[in-house]
């Protein structure tokens, strides 16, 4: 039996246009590539040393 | 693929040929994220958009300038109706590549008309408040703005879904199913509507007993939508039977109320009006006769006074006129000077020109006493004074021997009058002057005696009765200074 408080929590109010721009802002844009560059160097920096 | 470290193009082998690291592990996200991108990609395909959503949000994880990757994910975001989650997606896009890159068409779609943005705001807006409204328990305000923004937006999935929430808790299940049935159409493995859907056919599923288990098999509603809103009339409530008798009795009522209200309100309204029209129209009437009798009233002082003036005028005209309508004093005047032309053709000592001059001096005296010779016109007044002085001489002799005579006998009374007339025929003659004077004296009447005495002594002052004269002027004059 689905209870309706407990599935309205899971709605969230959508972004309007003008919150947009602060969205895009906030974004974490990091990915696996730029993780994996950023241990390469840091492997890199420990062998140097 | 280019080499995170250098930028140069990579070769099969696992290391950059330019710079020489170690690309292994690189080329392995970069294969994953083109994985994911194709998985998403085939997803979409089916309508899986839930499905796309994921694997696309994590080819971008792995690449996250996995161009295709993040325009097709903005794109299943916008076949969902979540529109700004894929402006953003588009955006970044557009930043990672300005060139030649497709997210500038759909930014552009969007932004081209003015109003398919600020619907696409409305529309969220409606959502938001529908939200909220749901929060503060106005369930049914929640479902009227719900449904305006399916109206503006029907692949708003996340709107369906909480539409079909609404109506399976006031346990609408026929209504939920139809939304639950739209939002699988668009995204067909959205583990939300997939778990309503169980949920609502299980409702909607015959029970043990062979019943369906509807929970409420009769709405408690009626509910229809006109233009944008959605009108709600409760069912249980019904207009009251009526029978025909009934129905019939209360025209009767109401036309009986009717007619009331025309007689006690209405009637003696209109009553009062016709009255003070009426009453206005008798101040009317009433003014203009009032008008009408003062002109009357001056018309008739008009006609009297002209009345007036024509017995005036008629008076004089018969004073002018004899009874044949001739002028009377004119034609006397006329004979008179006939008479007069008549006596100059006899001698001056016959007794013809004697009789003429007196029959002349009759009709003088006729005319004088019938006529105010200074109102007469000049014609006439010019004759009458030409016959007079004609005929005055011998006249004032005529009329001293006749007076002088009564003078004598002491008859005074009836020698002034006559002796008053010689003196007028010629004033130049002196000796009516004496006779007259003395007879003035007779009767008592002093001053006229002394101016005629005194006349008689300045014309003949050296005749003999000149002495007694000044005697009679000294005496009077005496009398008249005590």
């Amino acid at each position: 039996m689905i209870n309706f408080e407990e599935e309205l929590k899971k709605f969230r109010p959508s972004l309007e246009v003008e919150d947009a721009e602060e969205s895009i802002y906030n974004q974490d844009l990091t990915d696996m590539a730029d993780l994996l560059v950023r241990m390469i160097q840091e492997v890199q920096e420990t062998e140097e040393q | 693929m280019f080499c995170y470290n250098c930028g140069c193009h990579l070769s099969e082998h696992d290391y950059c040929t330019s710079c020489g690291a170690d690309v292994a592990l690189y080329k392995r996200i970069m294969i994953l994220s083109n994985r994911f991108y194709n998985e998403g990609l085939a997803r979409a395909g089916l309508r899986d958009l839930t499905g796309a959503v994921t694997n696309l949000r994590q080819s971008l994880k792995f690449n996250k300038n996995n161009i295709e990757a993040r325009n097709l994910l903005g794109l299943v975001y916008f076949e969902m109706g979540e529109t700004v989650a894929a402006l953003s997606e588009w955006v970044i896009s557009k930043n990672t590549r300005p060139e030649k890159n497709i997210a500038d068409d759909y930014i552009n779609m969007i932004q081209a008309s003015a109003s398919r943005l600020d619907s696409i705001n409305q529309t969220i807006k409606k959502y938001n408040q529908a939200l909220v409204y749901c929060r503060q328990d106005s369930k049914d305000l929640a479902v009227i703005q719900l449904r305006k923004v399916l109206s503006l937006n029907p692949k708003f999935i996340r709107a369906h879904q909480l539409l079909a929430l609404l109506y399976m808790d006031s346990e609408q299940w026929d209504k939920a199913k139809r939304e639950l049935v739209k939002c699988a159409d668009m995204d067909r493995n959205n583990i939300q509507t997939l778990t309503y859907m169980r949920e609502v056919d299980r409702m909607l599923a015959p029970d043990e007993t062979g019943k369906i288990s509807r929970r409420k098999e009769r709405e408690e509603a009626v509910r229809y939508q006109m233009e944008n809103e959605v009108l709600i009339q409760p069912k249980g409530v019904k207009e009251p039977r009526r029978s025909g008798v009934g129905t019939l009795l209360n025209i009767m009522l109401g036309l009986v109320i009717g007619v009331a209200v025309m007689y006690f309100l209405v009637v003696p309204s209109v009553r009062t009006n016709v009255l003070n029209q009426s009453q206005q129209k008798i101040n009317q009437i009433s003014n203009e006769s009032d008008a009408k009798n003062n002109t009357i009233a001056d018309l008739e002082n008009q006609i009297k006074e002209i009345e007036q003036e024509t017995a005036r005028l008629q008076g004089e005209l018969e004073r002018y006129a004899g009874t044949d309508g001739t002028l009377q004093s004119m034609d006397q005047l006329l004979v008179a000077a006939g008479k007069y032309v008549t006596a100059m053709q006899y001698s001056e000592t016959s007794v013809e020109r004697g009789q003429y001059f007196q029959e002349t001096a009759d009709m003088m005296d006729q005319i004088k006493d019938s006529v105010v010779l200074e109102e007469t016109s000049e014609s006439f007044q010019n004759l009458y004074q030409l016959v007079f002085d004609g005929i005055g001489p011998y006249m004032s002799v005529a009329y001293y021997e006749i007076g002088n005579p009564l003078y004598l006998a002491s008859r005074f009374e009836e020698a002034i009058p006559i002796l008053e007339k010689a003196v007028e025929y010629n004033p130049e003659n002196g000796d009516p002057y004496y006779a007259l004077g003395r007879s003035y004296d007779g009767v008592g009447r002093s001053e006229e005696a002394l101016a005629a005495l005194e006349k008689f002594v300045e014309i003949y002052p050296l005749r003999d009765r000149a002495t007694t004269a000044r005697q009679i002027i000294s005496r009077l004059k005496n009398e008249l200074a005590n």
